[in-house]
């Protein structure tokens, strides 16, 4: 259906693709992940021709894009749905999906009026037709946004980073109506940082860096078994904080924000987060003479989509004992809360010496 | 750390805001012993806008409870939020240190 060949786009120096090729076909759900940089917006939108590419070709059934002079038909064949959504502000939420299909499609506002409210009972948002978009929430005027770029019935939807500019409560329901939006066999292509959601509704994850796709596949590929180094390493990332702790005067507020940004990221529960927070502060302290001692910790937290679980470990060097197992009287208190907070904790020893202690964090 | 200290008869309330952990508890630990060395009769922790403690925030608490036992005072804690009142259960601490609901409670039982 859509054939990219060897797609360049650069903006004065600097060059963002550097030969994108890739064919897409009818039905498929295509989300498209990697660093921010890395050229995945810019590609959606040298696909709907609100950039220029710079070189190669774009095909839908055969017709070239690239020498198309048609673009608002183009426009409505593949169209878009923005991260700040792009809602008439002045216009109500009807007629924010109306005015598209009256003027280009040249559909009678009784047609459209009634196509509309279709669509808005789709989204779960035809009590708000008569509403203007700032009375909305973020999520609403989301909804309503995917609503309007189906008013224009396109063969091909574009979502980029739909629910990046949502309030985490609102995610939700914007990943539910574009989940259904893929079950009913809508070509997508999905600009996400949403992991979990792209794993579930996606046909093939597209991981975009150095300007191309740099590895394409199945979800289960992509995330579980990634070939390609950059691939893994980013899936690692995305799924790990990692912290060095090499100094007595630890910085532990900055630490805690760190763990926190790490936890919100994950949409995990209050819980999770203060119980990460607070076992890495409990360790610390019972590692406090290690560390005067010139000793460095290496903190990673883990957090497993499918399994849910959230796994902190720790790797202490030789020489440093087992915190678990600490019988002063200072420990006593933190150990107990530590305890308490674990769901189970283990202890290994690495062929270099080193000591690894894992504990599964209490989510609830 | 924010602290702020209100004296009603004589009662002292101390109202932390935000986070005891092992960097912020030495600074409540020190305003609070200041505080109870002025000799009061009743002293009491709002903690309603405390959101998080450690065991070295713990401690603290410990240090001035004793300390205020010393002087021949009261000292209770009130308003706890439910994570940092989970710590103080798990810890044992609410069998050590008198913990109300709200500050009403705890003026009550002095």
């Amino acid at each position: 259906m859509i054939r990219i060949d060897n797609l360049g786009k650069r903006f004065g120096e600097l060059e963002v693709l550097k030969g994108v090729s890739t064919t897409i076909s009818k039905g498929e759900v295509i989300s498209i992940i990697g660093p921010s940089g890395c050229g995945k917006s810019t590609l959606l939108r040298c696909l709907n021709l609100l950039e220029q590419p710079t070189s190669g070709r774009i095909f839908v059934d055969d017709v070239e894009l690239t020498q198309s002079s048609d673009v608002p038909a183009l426009r409505q064949r593949m169209n878009m749905v923005f991260q700040n959504f792009n809602l008439f502000a002045h216009f109500t939420v009807l007629e924010n999906l109306t005015l598209g299909p009256i003027k280009l499609l040249k559909k009678s506002p009784a047609e459209a009026e009634e196509r509309a409210m279709t669509l808005l009972h789709m989204v779960g948002l035809a009590d708000r037709a008569d509403h203007l978009p700032h009375e909305l929430s973020g999520g609403q005027k989301q909804r309503v946004a995917i609503a309007r770029c189906l008013a224009m019935d396109p063969e091909v939807m574009l979502l980029d980073e739909p629910t990046s500019a949502l309030d985490p409560t609102m995610v939700s329901e914007v990943l539910a109506v574009i989940r259904n939006l893929a079950k009913r066999g809508l070509t997508m292509l999905i600009v996400t940082h949403e992991m979990d959601f792209a794993r579930d509704v996606s046909s093939r994850v597209f991981y975009m860096d150095e300007g191309r796709i740099y590895e394409e596949g199945p979800p289960a590929q992509i995330f579980d078994h990634p070939q390609r180094d950059k691939t893994r390493a980013f899936i690692h990332r995305i799924r790990t904080f990692q912290a060095v702790i090499d100094s007595p005067n630890v910085d532990i507020f900055a630490l805690h924000a760190d763990i926190g940004r790490f936890c919100d990221k994950h949409l995990l529960p209050p819980k999770a987060k203060h119980n990460a927070e607070l076992l890495v502060e409990e360790l610390i302290q019972i590692l406090m003479p290690d560390l005067e001692a010139g000793k460095t910790l290496g903190l990673t937290i883990d957090y497993s989509e499918s399994k849910r679980q959230l796994i902190l470990s720790l790797e202490l060097p030789p020489g440093v004992g087992n915190p678990l197992v600490a019988e002063d009287e200072f420990a006593e208190l933190g150990l107990r809360l530590i305890n308490n907070l674990a769901d189970s904790t283990g202890c290994e020893t690495l062929d270099s010496g080193a000591l690894r202690i894992e504990i599964l964090i209490k989510q609830a | 750390m924010e602290i702020t200290v209100e004296l009603r008869a004589d009662t002292k309330i101390v109202r932390p805001v935000g986070r005891l952990d092992f960097e912020s508890s030495k600074v409540f630990q020190t305003r609070v012993l200041d505080e109870l060395s002025g000799g009061t009769g009743v002293f009491v922790v709002d903690a309603a806008e405390l959101s998080y403690v450690s065991s070295a925030g713990l401690r603290a608490f410990l240090v001035a409870a004793r300390e205020a036992g010393r002087a021949g005072g009261s000292f209770s804690v009130c308003g706890l939020q439910p994570l940092v009142a989970e710590v103080f259960e798990l810890s044992g601490f609410k069998q050590i240190i008198p913990v109300h609901d709200d500050l009403e409670a705890a003026l009550k039982h002095g």
